[in-house]
């Protein structure tokens, strides 16, 4: 009996540690268009996240990858199932979800440092919080920059500084918007390379949606791969690649080329499945 | 962005500023260059064509009736600076009453539905009656001093800045708001650290504006009866076929407003540095 009692927090502890961060359970999500239709985004999505884990969303356009990611985010409400942010229901914006979104989406009439402050000063935080703002640029190699307005700075920096920015309330979870969609290819493959830096830094969970099959790939734990519209997962494929990951290691890896194949073999056969209904 | 890479902008950024510079002081010639032509055009074709000085007065008595004006103790009855000031003040205290409530109403009605339901449709038919029409009623209600001067540049001047308040609170990019969404922002930090500043350059179009209309609301009024302005100065001069008179008039107005504008652009540039419009510049 005593032994039983002391076993029993230890017990609960690695079942904490076994259930996700985040649950989606057979989440459904339907817009209504302009002319009053009903547009099905999402259908039946079950996806379990666990803490630390990086999971990068793939799927062809306007396959609803965005919607769920405003779900997570709070920003939408689901229109069926349940999606849970470590086993509490989301009843909208959480401090503990950082968002970066498709564009840097930086305000151009405040500074860097000042765009990376704001989430200390709105949404019922007055935390001043200076060392962590320099640390947060330093950790992007903008420590430098922090006087600069945003169109002072290229792409790939305000798109580093809008990360800085979701991460100022050091959340569990952050969120992305393909964050790298409008750099060009170079610029891409080093913010890759620095976000995964930063993950391994930071220890967040992350989730990515992305357009780039090799992005997932060199990014991601798990890649989610999911159909065309309305939204359905199609497979989680696990990615068994060593970190730190460098490009010209992982691009020739066996490893790479099979999961890249067989995800292009996915959205070319979704996508094909569209065009046939469409 | 290498320090090698930056000072090379920060190089071209000079050269390109220098070439600016360049730009302008030759603009600026061609405008000096323009106004002696036509003054010599003006001063000609009056001694040319004989026009008499009751029609078209030639140059250099509009000079000397601004000149008689402007030499005299700044606190004189006669010349220009006391009725200057009166119609300076009351267009200051009618622009900032008008502008005020230009921005307070059009926020409300981008921030609250109803009230643009409410506001919609009287700020349109107002909108499409010359507000200039409505100074008699005014002069009526609030007599011949300085309240329906008041009165009138505010009316005027709070119609652009509704407009264009309104417009630029509504012209906020979604993906902003989702931002302060994400970020639990109040609706009015929301508006604060958002909302105005998106409509920050449409505001400033609007002050440029009220500015004028609220000069233009002041004079009016002193036409319809007035003891002391510009306008009554004009009045006069009118009454006595001092043509010369109510041209140095014109001209004191034309370059207080010319004054008036380049400061609410001097103003704009040091608020909204970051905005396109006043980057390129």
């Amino acid at each position: 009996m005593e032994a039983a009692r002391v076993h029993a927090p230890v017990v609960r502890l690695a079942d904490q540690q076994r259930s996700p961060l985040i649950a989606i359970k057979s989440v459904a999500k339907t817009y209504i268009s302009a002319s009053g239709s009903a547009v099905p985004a999402l259908d039946n999505v079950a996806l379990d996240i666990a803490p630390d884990e990086f999971v990068c969303i793939v799927g062809p356009s306007g396959c609803g990858k965005s919607t769920l990611l405003r779900l997570i985010a709070g920003l939408d409400r689901v229109s069926g199932g349940t999606i849970t942010l470590a086993s509490e229901p989301i009843t909208g914006p959480s401090a503990n979800v950082g968002v970066v979104f498709q564009s840097a989406n930086l305000l151009p009439w405040m500074t860097v440092r000042d765009n990376v402050r704001l989430p200390l000063r709105v949404g019922g935080y007055r935390a001043k919080n200076e060392a962590r703002i320099d640390a947060l640029l330093t950790m992007v190699g903008l420590g430098s920059f922090g006087d600069k307005f945003p169109y002072e700075l290229s792409g790939g920096m305000q798109q580093r500084v809008a990360i800085c920015r979701a991460l100022t309330r050091d959340p569990k979870i952050l969120l992305m918007d393909e964050p790298f969609g409008a750099l060009d290819a170079l610029t891409r493959e080093r913010m890759n390379v620095e976000l995964q830096r930063i993950w391994q830094a930071s220890g967040k969970t992350v989730v990515l949606i992305t357009h780039s099959i090799s992005e997932a790939v060199f990014l991601a734990d798990r890649v989610v791969v999911m159909s065309a519209r309305p939204g359905r997962i199609l497979r989680d494929l696990k990615v068994g690649l060593d970190r730190p990951r460098a490009f010209n290691d992982v691009v020739g890896h066996p490893e790479y080329v099979k999961l890249t194949r067989t995800i292009r073999g996915l959205l070319d056969e979704t996508e094909a499945k569209e065009d046939l209904l469409s | 962005m290498s320090d090698a890479a930056i000072s090379q902008v920060i190089g071209i950024e000079a050269a390109a500023a220098r070439a600016a510079r360049n730009h302008r002081l030759a603009a600026s010639l061609i405008s000096i260059g323009g106004f002696i032509v036509l003054i010599a055009l003006w001063e000609t074709s009056v001694r040319v064509l004989h026009v008499p000085p009751y029609i078209l007065p030639a140059p250099e008595a509009v000079a000397a009736a601004l000149w008689s004006g402007l030499a005299v103790p700044i606190t004189s009855k006669v010349g220009y600076y006391l009725p200057l000031w009166s119609t300076m003040s009351n267009a200051a205290a009618g622009f900032a009453i008008g502008s005020l409530g230009g921005l307070l109403l059009g926020s409300l009605m981008a921030e609250f539905d109803f009230v643009e339901r409410l506001v919609m449709p009287y700020a349109f038919a107002l909108q499409c009656l010359p507000k200039v029409a409505v100074a008699p009623l005014i002069v009526i209600w609030l007599g011949f001093g300085d309240g329906s001067k008041i009165a009138v540049a505010a009316l005027l001047a709070l119609f652009p800045m509704l407009i264009n308040s309104f417009t630029g609170l509504r012209a906020t990019e979604a993906e902003r708001l989702d931002l302060m969404r994400a970020l639990s922002a109040s609706r009015l930090e929301i508006y604060r650290f958002v909302k105005l500043p998106t409509a920050a350059p449409y505001i400033f179009a609007g002050l440029d504006m009220a500015v004028v209309y609220a000069l233009l609301g002041t004079i009016v009024a002193e036409f319809l009866g007035a003891q002391q302005g510009i306008g009554v100065s004009i009045t006069e001069a009118q009454s006595t076929t001092d043509v010369a008179g109510v041209f140095a008039a014109l001209v004191i107005l034309g370059v207080t407003g010319i004054l008036l504008h380049a400061a609410v652009r001097r103003l704009e540039h040091r608020v909204i540095h970051w905005s396109g419009r006043n980057r390129k510049g």
